[in-house]
């Protein structure tokens, strides 16, 4: 099994969860977050105006820019499957489309039925 | 590659990311959690804390790394107090660029 974490934009949370939905995966946990990549937070990033000319100007001017972090354990097989399409879906060309990273995961263990391993994810 | 997840003071944290900045780690993200340690929580004279607000720092980086980072946020977040926070490495298989759909950070 494989968990996989993608860290992407708010905005594009619906669409990746219908595209995801649709594939069979229903099943995530998500987050709000905040975070930075390695160019700092651009305050381009953030869809409301900012008044302050002097602080648009800057990169990395911006502490942190709101993100989603979506976390879903998939069987190995199908995670490059669930990294193509999450990155088809959140590709926009800018700066700031995220990351996404693969862990692997030893057991789950399903509450309701207390079912091990794969039969718990699926 | 590594996930390095630390458990921080909500007050250390600003602290501890402008000190990795400073040293080149400027990519992270954060989230406000809220746990309790092996103490189990916090009594403040009547008021008993179950659980107390902490903030979670997330940094994936070359394993090779691994030991700078720690000693940064170590050396940073440190207090002499319980609930300085703890930090957890894990394994991290694979990364992707959404942007350009590449592998690797």
């Amino acid at each position: 099994m494989k968990e996989i974490v993608a860290i992407i934009r708010p905005n594009k949370i619906t669409r990746t969860k219908e595209v995801l939905d649709a594939l069979g995966f229903p099943a995530m946990t998500a987050n709000a977050v905040f975070g930075r990549g390695k160019q700092k937070a651009i305050i381009g990033e953030v869809s409301f105006d900012i008044q302050n000319a002097d602080l648009r100007k800057e990169e990395g001017s911006m502490r942190y820019i709101p993100k989603r972090m979506i976390s879903l354990v998939v069987p190995d097989e199908d995670a490059s499957l669930v990294v193509e399409s999450i990155m088809k879906v959140n590709n926009t060309g800018q700066t700031g489309d995220g990351k996404i990273f693969i862990c692997p995961i030893e057991d789950a263990v399903r509450v309701r039925t207390k079912e091990n391993g794969e039969d718990a994810i699926l | 590659m590594k996930m390095i997840r630390a458990i921080l003071r909500p007050d250390k944290v600003e602290e501890v990311v402008d000190s990795l900045s400073d040293a080149g780690y400027v990519a992270l993200t954060k989230m406000d959690v809220i746990g309790r340690g092996k103490q189990k929580g916090i009594q403040l004279d009547n008021i008993y804390y179950d659980e107390l607000p902490k903030v979670m720092l997330i940094l994936v980086t070359p394993s090779e790394k691994i030991d700078e980072i720690v000693e940064i946020i170590n050396e940073t977040a440190f207090t002499g107090n319980f609930g300085d926070g703890k930090i957890f490495i894990s394994p991290v298989e694979e990364a992707y660029t959404v942007r350009t759909r590449t592998k690797g950070l």
